[in-house]
């Protein structure tokens, strides 16, 4: 350690601790780029209702103008297991493991991992 | 002289670190912030960048509030909307109308001319004949008796007075196919008399950007794929885009098959059938009023003219034709990141 002291000058050890702090920190930044989500979003009628871990499996029934809709947390995924909608087109969506189910006619959304689509992607059209 | 390089190099060393503290520190003091909420019949997701939470949330509440005060007024399944009224009046009288309801349908018929009628918002008597989720498909009898009761020539919009009449009696106005572009523009509108200054409205997938991210990069925009199977391959294509409008008109929206033939709900309103040629089009515009209206004249006209009238309107776009071949106009080539599990 000493030796190390004595061959190196004060710019050299300044510069090895910025280029610490900055590895340190890009491995933080890399690791909330690379997360996976983990929390499953519930609005009705565009307020927060649940705020529910999808590592926790679960089933909630929520009230609407159709009767209660289902929804099921299991294995990290997430479906809209029964709805008495007109459509069913959420109950016909299955199981996401990212992304959001709607069912317009309850005013539901469920989202899964903020809702942000896979590789940065701020937002999809189609 | 030595130890006055020394110095130089330690003070050198402290201004990149210091430097780079105060990037990060202004990174962090700008974040996003998105809200979802289901309104004019889909889900409209608002995204913006805000030193602060509140600031940022009143904002997008202003912003929800601005759509859905437009998708009351053209709500077509709505007995108290302005646009209802405009249909039972067709042949009878002209409606007064609000400054945004004569505005939508005016740039409605302006997009109708020059998509030389592709786009034509009196879609409606022929439209309402099939229904897709019940997977009916009227018979050529109806679609030929209704068929003469499309034409965006018989809009009649006088702005002095703000009134619409629709010249025929049966004439129906169904803005769906632009409503929600001009929605997205609405909020923007809202948001920026709110302070914000870069954010995303996503009406559906009628999608309008303005400024960048908090890290100074454009916002990035997926195309969907027409033809996904799975949760992996959701996504088309990406592009890059800032202060731009992108929509996307599809024959995956709302369809069914019938003896192996896809029929949708983008119709041509020279024939009343779905229009063939295309699965997907992307259409890039400075708003989205005409990205929105744009995407389906486009996707009406086929991959050909569709590519013509890219070209005559100055807009940029992506064409997916029925081979799966996806087609780029020449300016996004290079843009267009391409996915390769699509």
């Amino acid at each position: 350690m000493k030796r190390i002291l004595k061959i190196t000058t004060t710019a050299d050890r300044l510069l090895f601790l910025f280029l610490i702090i900055a590895s340190v920190s890009g491995i933080f930044i890399s690791r909330d780029a690379l997360s996976q989500a983990s929390e499953v979003s519930v609005e009705i009628n565009g307020k927060q209702a649940y705020a529910l871990s999808l590592d926790t499996d679960r089933t909630v029934a929520l009230p609407g103008p159709y009767g209660n809709t289902v929804v099921e947390i299991r294995k990290r995924r997430v479906r809209v297991k029964e709805a008495h909608c007109p459509n069913l087109i959420c109950v016909k969506q299955g199981w996401i493991s990212r992304g959001v189910i709607v069912c317009l006619p309850n005013r539901i959304v469920v989202t899964v991992g903020g809702g942000r689509p896979p590789k940065n992607i701020d937002a999809i059209t189609g | 002289m030595i130890a006055m390089n020394k110095n130089r190099t330690v003070l050198l060393l402290f201004l990149i670190c210091g430097l780079s503290l105060a990037s990060s520190c202004s990174r962090g003091s700008m974040s996003t912030y998105k809200k979802t909420k289901p309104l004019m019949d889909t889900v409209v997701s608002i995204t913006v960048v805000s030193g602060s939470g509140a600031a940022a949330d009143q904002a997008i509440d202003r912003a929800f509030a601005a759509i859905d005060r437009f998708g009351s007024l053209i709500d077509f399944f709505s007995d108290k909307s302005e646009l209802t009224l405009i249909n039972r009046n067709a042949g009878i009288k002209p409606t007064v109308v609000s400054p945004d309801t004569a505005d939508v349908i005016e740039k409605a018929v302006s997009v109708s001319k020059r998509s030389w009628g592709a786009f034509d918002a009196t879609i409606g008597p022929v439209s309402r004949l099939w229904d897709f989720h019940e997977k009916i498909r009227p018979d050529d009898g109806a679609i030929k008796k209704y068929l003469p009761l499309v034409g965006y020539r018989d809009i009649i919009i006088d702005r002095q007075k703000s009134t619409v009449f629709l010249r025929k009696k049966g004439m129906l106005m169904d803005l769906g196919g632009i409503a929600k572009g001009y929605a997205a523009d609405l909020a923007v509108d809202s948001l920026r008399q709110a302070g914000i200054a870069a954010g995303i409205v996503a009406v559906a997938g009628d999608i309008r950007t303005f400024g960048t991210k908090p890290d100074g990069e454009a916002w990035n925009i997926g195309i969907k794929n027409p033809r996904q199977k799975g949760e992996s391959d959701d996504v088309l294509a990406e592009i890059r885009l800032s202060g731009k409008a992108v929509s996307t008109a599809g024959d995956y929206e709302r369809f069914f098959i019938e003896k192996g033939r896809r029929y949708h709900h983008l119709l041509d309103p020279k024939t009343g059938y779905p229009a063939e040629g295309c699965r997907s089009v992307t259409v890039i515009a400075d708003r989205g009023v005409y990205s929105d209206a744009f995407s389906t004249a486009v996707f009406i006209l086929g991959p050909e003219k569709g590519m013509s009238l890219l070209r005559e309107a100055g807009m940029e776009g992506v064409i997916v034709d029925n081979n799966g071949t996806i087609r780029p106009t020449p300016g996004l080539k290079g843009r267009l990141k391409i996915e390769k599990n699509s």
